[in-house]
């Protein structure tokens, strides 16, 4: 006999869960009961049908969450796990749809809560359309008003596109099959620039390839811009919200998908007269700039009598300011030589003073303290020299 | 084809490529710095390129393509059973 621990047993339990197919994705209906919404924002509440009862969570996030109500009997879709920290076995929904709504429309709840999950609605991979299509590849029946709506508006707006029809049926056993080899067929060819998917209105059921997994992959997955127009305006397929672009009608598809060729036109003819201002100003501009050469030609001409003065002028005042300069040399030289002279030593002499020398080395004796007594000295007069033996020092701390 | 719009070859030009030419012509001309001869020649291949793209606009018949699909060859095998090939289901 084995003997398990609890919380081996409650993994275990989860694991088999998990494992079994029908409970990982599974519809169930029943009416709501002790709906609480504890501050986490997440819901709970229990499932209940003929006395039975089922507990059920589900998360903040999950479609419809903010739409449950007490005693209301919906239709949930989820799969079943157990909560290990009690032990208790409960739903974990992901979508609760009223009761009432068909088959269908729940599919194409789930279908869609799906694929926006993976990111084919994203609005960021919207493409935007070629200004100016060359070719654009049409999705659509062969027979019927849809494909004739289309022809007549592209005639009428740009008849420079080349339509490419890929041709599927648009309803029935077999549509889906027949939209995704068409979208395979243009990718083949090549060379389109977007394509239009398009059908005109219907039921639900009528619709229904338009919601098939396999198209809005196809959309997804098509290398060009893709306008969708399937239906009516109320009726939103998948298909309508994967494609980069959608139309009310198929004929608000071709619309899209193309320039006007009237605004065309309007615009050709202001790129006309655009053209011709624009010449215009430049010849405008060119004749300007001759008028302005010419008259600065004519101010160019020389005057020689003009010339002539101007040099008779320019000569006299060449002659004046010679002399000036000549003069003011002068007088600066004059000054220069004056300075010399009252710098010169001998003048000094002249007026009674003496050059001393020390006899041992000729070094000039400017104060007593250089000489010693018995020192013999040299002494220079203003006209000759004599020698002398120094008698005294009398030292004197400053001079005068 | 690409460069100076004076070398445009119109016998071999989409809608797209002469639109985008022309606008270049205004744009060059309306910058000005050309030389009289360069606005002469501008202006000259713009209004040629106007002609081209208006006569595009007015002339041109719309082609219809209808490619193969498996759809598509359902449908002519069950029309030649009835009336023989369809030409206009394949082109």
């Amino acid at each position: 006999m084995a003997v398990y621990p609890v919380s081996q047993i409650t993994s275990y339990i989860r694991q088999a869960l998990e494992y079994d197919i029908l409970l990982q994705d599974l519809w169930v209906s029943g009416e709501i009961a002790n709906l609480s919404r504890p501050g986490s924002g997440h819901s709970y509440f229990t499932l209940r049908d003929a006395g039975k009862s089922l507990r059920c969570v589900m998360f903040r996030t999950a479609v419809g969450a903010d739409k449950l109500s007490a005693g209301a009997a919906v239709i949930a879709h989820g799969r079943i796990s157990i909560y290990e920290l009690r032990g208790d076995l409960q739903m974990i929904v992901d979508m609760v749809q009223p009761e009432g709504v068909g088959e269908l429309q729940l599919r194409l709840e789930r279908l869609k809560m799906k694929l926006e999950g993976e990111g084919l609605f994203d609005p960021s991979r919207k493409r935007p359309l070629p200004r100016h299509p060359r070719r654009l590849g049409i999705i659509t029946s062969p027979t019927g008003a849809v494909w004739q709506d289309i022809q007549t508006v592209i005639l009428r707006r740009y008849p420079l596109v080349e339509l490419v029809l890929a041709s599927t049926p648009v309803q029935g056993e077999g549509a889906a099959d027949g939209i995704v080899d068409a979208f395979r067929a243009l990718r083949e060819i090549g060379g389109v620039d977007a394509v239009i998917l398009a059908r005109g209105g219907g039921s639900l059921e009528d619709l229904w390839p338009f919601n098939e997994e396999a198209v809005a992959h196809a959309v997804f997955s098509c290398r060009v811009p893709v306008i969708s127009a399937v239906g009516h305006e109320t009726d939103v397929t998948i298909a309508d919200l994967v494609a980069d672009h959608r139309a009310p009608t198929p004929s608000a598809a071709a619309e899209m998908a193309v320039p006007d060729r009237l605004e065309l036109v309007h615009g050709l003819s202001i790129s006309e007269k655009m053209l011709s201002a624009a010449v215009a100003a430049r010849v405008t501009a060119g004749s300007e700039h001759v008028a302005r050469l010419r008259s600065k030609l004519d101010l160019g001409i020389p005057d020689i009598d003009t010339m002539r003065l101007r040099i008779d002028d320019l000569l006299k005042s060449a002659a004046t300011h010679l002399d000036h300069g000549l003069r003011v040399s002068s007088g600066r030289a004059d000054g220069l030589r004056q300075r010399l002279t009252t710098l010169s030593p001998a003048l000094t002499l002249r007026r009674g003073y003496a050059i001393v020398r020390r006899g041992r080395d000729g070094a000039v004796v400017n104060e007593a303290s250089v000489v010693a007594v018995g020192e013999s000295v040299g002494v220079t007069l203003s006209r000759g020299s004599f020698d002398a033996d120094v008698t005294a020092v009398i030292r004197k701390e400053t001079t005068t | 084809m690409n460069g100076s719009p004076s070398e445009v070859d119109f016998d071999d030009i989409s809608f797209e490529q002469a639109l985008g030419l022309l606008e270049e012509a205004v744009q060059r001309l309306e910058a000005g710095g050309l030389s009289l001869s360069e606005a002469t020649r501008t202006y000259e291949t713009g209004m040629r390129l106007v002609r081209h793209c208006n006569e595009m606009l007015a002339d041109t018949e719309m082609r219809v393509t209808q490619i193969r699909t498996a759809f598509g060859e359902q449908m002519r095998m069950l029309d030649e059973q009835d009336h023989g090939p369809r030409p206009d289901l394949l082109q």
